[in-house]
């Protein structure tokens, strides 16, 4: 304590601008993973709490996948003498303007029984239970919602439905709490058969609401019901609709977990690097101390303990941060999956989870800890004699560096073996993790050469300065390799998030030329994702009527649990669609496998399902559907971007007969040739338009859609980039702040001799360019192999889908003028500092 | 000796047998069809009132009929209708048409607890039960009233129910209804009228315990034993419109 005290106290005060520059990485690394984490967690809570809320007393839910079932299922149901009540819901979300309504179709006869409208449990909040149930245009919604929208009892609404635009009336308003904060209060209750008719669902339900009768236990109830009904029904608590979201907002965990690590690395270079020129700065000191009796323990400690401070100061900064992003985070992820989903919602209040603020707390201290434990270790091995003479700095023994060089060979190599071995998964991260240590094992000899390499450039351009600038850097390696390393990672990181979003875009708009070539998508919403609504099937008849319509391929697609994850099954006339789209196989023949297909003897499958859920060629999968368990086995499987989880794809004529569901989610219109587009768009719009919620999205418009959820998905990774370049500059201005002032004395010798101002500050900007420069360098070249890992693990971890190689060079163009203009802009301040400071005291220096 | 002969003369009441009693009440009240057209007042709690008309014709008797109940005002409710369907031997069917969705929907069993439309009747309220589906207790006998204990022995939301019954003509008076957790609502019978024979009530008054409501249904030109067609009693005479 004392030591602490009288030692690192003053010094600490004394370069205030570097301690808080050095816990920078700490600070964003713990932010990083506690914000990223903590939005996850935030909108995956809001999401089971609308479920948790929604379900009232529902103890079971009956479902098959999100497709929907028969009435009569619930017939059957409310037969066991184990269900209390059994109450049909229907739920669907809608456009208001402002955010999605979720609109909840209830029986409002029995639907009590499972859920209370209001929180005194009184029948207030409807004006008139009898007009509200013989009216189909009543709605009951929640106060929130009715105060942010002016309406109150009997107000209007109009809403576009399945018949038309057609004006509802509220006729009771939910106080707040309980149900009506569910989806954040933006709900609205009505009748299910109403409900039906306005999304077009004919006599379908989406789901049962179960309450049991008392003293009967949940899973011989689930057992009962599940054999009643057969396996191609869900009969699971309401919890578990969670299961979706979790698996959707993993992604998100995984990838900022990712990005949070690489941000703590880089914090512990930059951290690694100010310990280091700490210690021989404070050689001096350290020799006194131990002339003094101080032993190598205590200077360790010493270190170690200002380390662990620094460490801890960074976490609690950090933390603090990562709340304060979560908060802007939970918005966009949940607006995001909103988008794709349609379902989710963005949460009112944080979930903090003290487990995951304690785990953050713990890395950033790890993380700084071991960033010291070589600064430590060769500050307890000073030799107080040689400390306490006047000299040149340590530097970087030859030993040393070629102790280092063979380890980075061999990591390299080991990382290469790895890569042959890539087919077990957990190849690939030790290969990337060996292939990053490489780098950063290289990088100081790779700065040194580097540097070498720019002397005579530098040189060229100022003789004096660039000489200097140049010198500097090649005589104290250790004071710059960190920073180097740091900015290595921070961009090599850029890059790779670049190349991704690069590689996945190209590899998209590949398949959206060949899979979304029709002219016209005639939808139920503005967006494809949307699958409240749905198309009675006889509107392709009236389509294909249409003057200049050529072909109509109605599409059908709901999500169904297959191998325990929520799959999108794609259904359409597979021999229709197939004369027209050829998605490249990645295993199969094309021509086999659509026809198998479209002979209902295989399904094929897209590349994400089969290799996030392992499936092969060949094996036969259990599809659960209302008529039962669809068993089909994989006689295809193609790049499908449809879906994130994964798509398959089915004959229609199959899913009608399974699912007893001939409804449309999309129809894939094509013009026939020669025919004008727009006019057969305003044709279509003409005939139908007036009678039923309906767009006709041209095929711009719909690529555009898909460009835009995409952008939004990797809108995310902009963070991390921002986060990256942010820890790249500070890791400059870190290492130029430490430069000077460890050179002082350098300078102010130099300006004693008859150094003009000018050249002390072209020195100091030229050294920061070159160390941009080589960093930059370095960062492209790892960054190129940083996004072949990236790549990889997407693919076989997070998406799932083949995304070719393609490095961002216009990404890489545009960082080499913001890291060198944010290094010259870095070394304005300590070129400053340098030249106005007292020459007297910086030749008192130490 | 007197007090013997009190308890003597006490025996045939204090024996009355409790289902006697009621197959007499349903003997009295006995017609083969019956027509009104009722009037409804709902005051809720905060003494708003909202009045609704019916027709309500019904064809068979207790336990063995059939009925259809059809709103006539306000316009907004005109042709909602429900079709009850009474089995002797367990709970009556019930069916709802609305009209404005063009649709029918079977009552569940489950849901037959739930007010009836906004009033403070329930679905099981409207049922006519056949005598042998309740246990009956006498309870008491004062002042010119039976009280009645009455136990179903099929699923109900009721635990059991007191019925109060006028001796002198055998005319229920009161009946209080209770579940599990005590008295949910109590059924008043007012303004006896005899017509074509039968005590007939014009007025039954519904007070709803839990919400503190109150329905008055008034009978107004009620009819007894009217030709009617069993067709007029179906799902498919349901959703004939008015």
């Amino acid at each position: 304590m004392i030591l602490l005290r009288l030692i690192s106290w003053p010094y600490a005060r004394k370069h205030l601008l570097r301690c808080l520059l050095t816990t920078a990485g700490i600070v964003l690394g713990v932010g990083v993973f506690v914000g990223m984490r903590t939005a996850n967690k935030s909108v995956l809570a809001a999401f089971n709490q609308t479920i948790d809320r929604i379900a009232g007393a529902a103890q079971l839910q009956i479902t098959a996948g999100d497709a929907g079932f028969d009435e009569d299922v619930l017939d059957k149901v409310r037969e066991l003498p184990e269900v209390r009540a059994a109450a049909p819901v229907i739920e669907a979300t809608v456009g208001t303007g402002q955010n999605n309504l979720l609109i909840l179709g209830v029986d409002m006869l029995g639907d009590r029984s499972i859920r209370s409208y209001d929180l005194e449990g009184n029948d207030d909040a409807i004006d008139d239970p009898l007009i509200f149930l013989a009216q189909p245009d009543s709605l009951m919604v929640t106060k929130k919602f009715a105060d942010e929208h002016g309406l109150a009892v009997n107000s209007k609404l109009p809403m576009r439905t399945m018949q038309g635009d057609q004006v509802f009336t509220v006729r009771g308003i939910m106080k707040p709490g309980g149900l009506a904060s569910a989806f954040g209060g933006d709900l609205a209750i009505m009748d299910i058969y109403a409900a039906q008719k306005m999304f077009g669902r004919g006599r379908k339900f989406d789901r049962i609401d179960i309450a049991l009768e008392e003293g009967t236990r949940l899973e011989d109830a689930t057992a009962k019901l599940q054999a009643l009904l057969g396996s191609g029904f869900q009969v699971e608590p309401p919890s578990s609709r969670g299961q979706q979201f979790e698996s959707t907002s993993r992604m998100y965990a995984l990838a900022s977990n990712i990005t949070s690590v690489f941000a703590l690395f880089i914090g512990m270079f930059i951290i690694y690097n100010t310990f280091a020129i700490a210690v021989t700065e404070r050689r001096t000191e350290i020799g006194i101390l131990r002339a003094l009796g101080a032993t190598r323990g205590q200077i360790r400690t010493l270190f170690l303990t200002e380390s662990a401070i620094a460490g801890l100061a960074g976490t609690c900064v950090g933390v603090l941060f990562g709340i304060v992003m979560a908060r802007a985070m939970s918005g966009y992820i949940g607006g995001m999956l909103t988008e794709i989903y349609g379902v989710a919602q963005s949460p009112g209040d944080l979930t903090l989870d003290p487990w995951l603020i304690g785990t953050a707390m713990a890395m950033g201290l790890v993380t700084s800890l071991v960033a010291a434990v070589l600064p430590a270790r060769g500050a307890a091995r000073v030799d107080p004699v040689k400390a306490l003479q006047k000299g040149g700095f340590q530097s970087l023994g030859e030993g040393e560096n070629r102790t280092r060089r063979r380890w980075a060979m061999a990591f390299g190599v080991a990382s290469v073996a790895a890569f042959a071995f890539n087919r077990f998964g957990i190849m690939t991260y030790i290969g990337y993790v060996l292939a990053i240590l490489a780098a950063v094992l290289l990088s100081p000899a790779l700065s040194f050469w580097l540097s070498r390499a720019l002397r005579p450039l530098l040189a060229g351009l100022r003789p004096v300065e660039g000489a200097l600038a140049a010198d500097s850097l090649i005589q104290a390696p250790r004071r710059t390799s960190g920073t180097i390393a740091a900015l290595m990672l921070s961009l090599a990181l850029v890059i790779s998030l670049g190349g991704l979003a690069r590689s996945s875009y190209d590899s998209l708009a590949e398949w959206m030329r060949i899979a979304l070539n029709p002219d016209f998508f005639v939808t139920t919403a503005e967006t494809l994702s949307s699958r409240s609504f749905v198309f009675p099937a006889s509107l392709a008849d009236g389509l294909r009527a249409i003057e200049g319509v050529a072909e109509v391929q109605p599409v059908r697609s709901v999500r169904v649990m297959v191998k325990n994850a929520p799959i999108m099954v794609i259904a359409i006339d597979v021999g229709l669609v197939a004369k027209r789209v050829h998605l490249p196989p990645v295993e199969g023949n094309s021509d086999e496998m659509y026809r198998l297909t479209a002979e209902e003897k295989g399904v094929v499958v897209s590349a994400n399902f089969a290799r996030l859920h392992d499936a092969h060629m060949g094996e036969v999968l259990e599809i659960p559907a209302p008529a039962g368990i669809l068993r089909l086995p994989i006689v295809g499987v193609v790049d499908d971007f449809s879906d994130q989880q994964g798509t398959l794809l089915l004959n229609r004529d199959l899913f009608i007969r399974y699912w007893h569901d001939d409804s449309v989610n999309v129809f894939r219109v094509y013009v026939t040739p020669g025919a004008d587009a727009g006019q057969v768009r305003q044709r279509i719009l003409q005939a139908f338009g007036g009678q039923q919620r309906l767009f006709v999205l041209t095929n711009r418009e719909v690529r555009d859609f898909i460009t835009k959820l995409t952008d939004q998905w990797f809108g995310l990774t902009n963070v991390q980039t921002a986060v990256a370049v942010l820890v790249a500059i500070l890791g400059i201005v870190n290492a130029l702040t430490v430069s000077i002032t460890d050179r002082r004395r350098e300078l102010g010798v130099l300006q004693a001799v008859g150094g003009l101002r000018n050249q002390i500050r072209h020195t100091i900007w030229m050294e920061a360019i070159a160390i941009g420069a080589i960093g930059v360098l370095l960062g492209l070249a790892l960054g190129a192999v940083q996004l072949f890992y990236s790549i990889e693990i997407a693919r076989r971890d997070l998406v799932g889908i083949s995304i070719s190689y393609a490095y961002p060079f216009q990404t890489a163009l545009i960082l080499i003028p913001v890291i060198l203009g944010s290094a010259l802009l870095a070394a304005l301040g300590p070129a400053e500092s340098a030249v106005r400071g007292s020459l007297i005291e910086a030749l008192e220096y130490e | 000796m007197n007090r013997f002969l009190l308890l003597l003369l006490a025996v045939p009441l204090v024996a009355q047998d409790p289902r006697q009693i009621i197959i007499e009440v349903q003997k009295r009240q006995h017609s083969d069809s019956q027509r009104y057209e009722g009037t409804l007042e709902v005051t809720s709690q905060g003494n708003q009132v909202a009045t609704k008309r019916w027709v309500y014709q019904r064809i068979g008797s207790f336990g063995n009929s059939k009925a259809i109940l059809r709103f006539t005002a306000p316009a907004e409710v005109k042709g909602v209708g429900l079709l009850i369907v009474n089995h002797p031997d367990r709970a009556s069917d019930q069916w709802m048409w609305r009209p404005a969705i063009g649709r029918d929907q079977r009552i569940a069993l489950q849901d037959r607890s739930t007010r009836f439309f906004g009033t403070d009747f329930s679905f099981e309220d409207l049922e006519e039960r056949d005598v042998d589906q309740y246990d009956y207790k006498l309870l008491a006998d004062e002042d010119g009233m039976w009280k009645l204990e009455s136990r179903p022995r099929k699923s109900s939301q009721y635990e059991y129910s007191y019925f109060w019954i006028k001796k002198d003509n055998y005319t229920f008076v009161k009946i209080e209804a209770y579940n599990k957790k005590g008295l949910v609502r109590t059924i008043d019978y007012k303004n006896y009228e005899q017509i074509k024979g039968i005590w007939t009530a014009r007025l039954t008054e519904v007070y709803d315990v839990t919400r503190k409501s109150r329905t008055i249904l008034k009978y107004e030109k009620l009819e007894y034993n009217l030709p009617m067609k069993d067709d007029d009693f179906t799902l498919q005479a349901l959703r004939r419109d008015l």
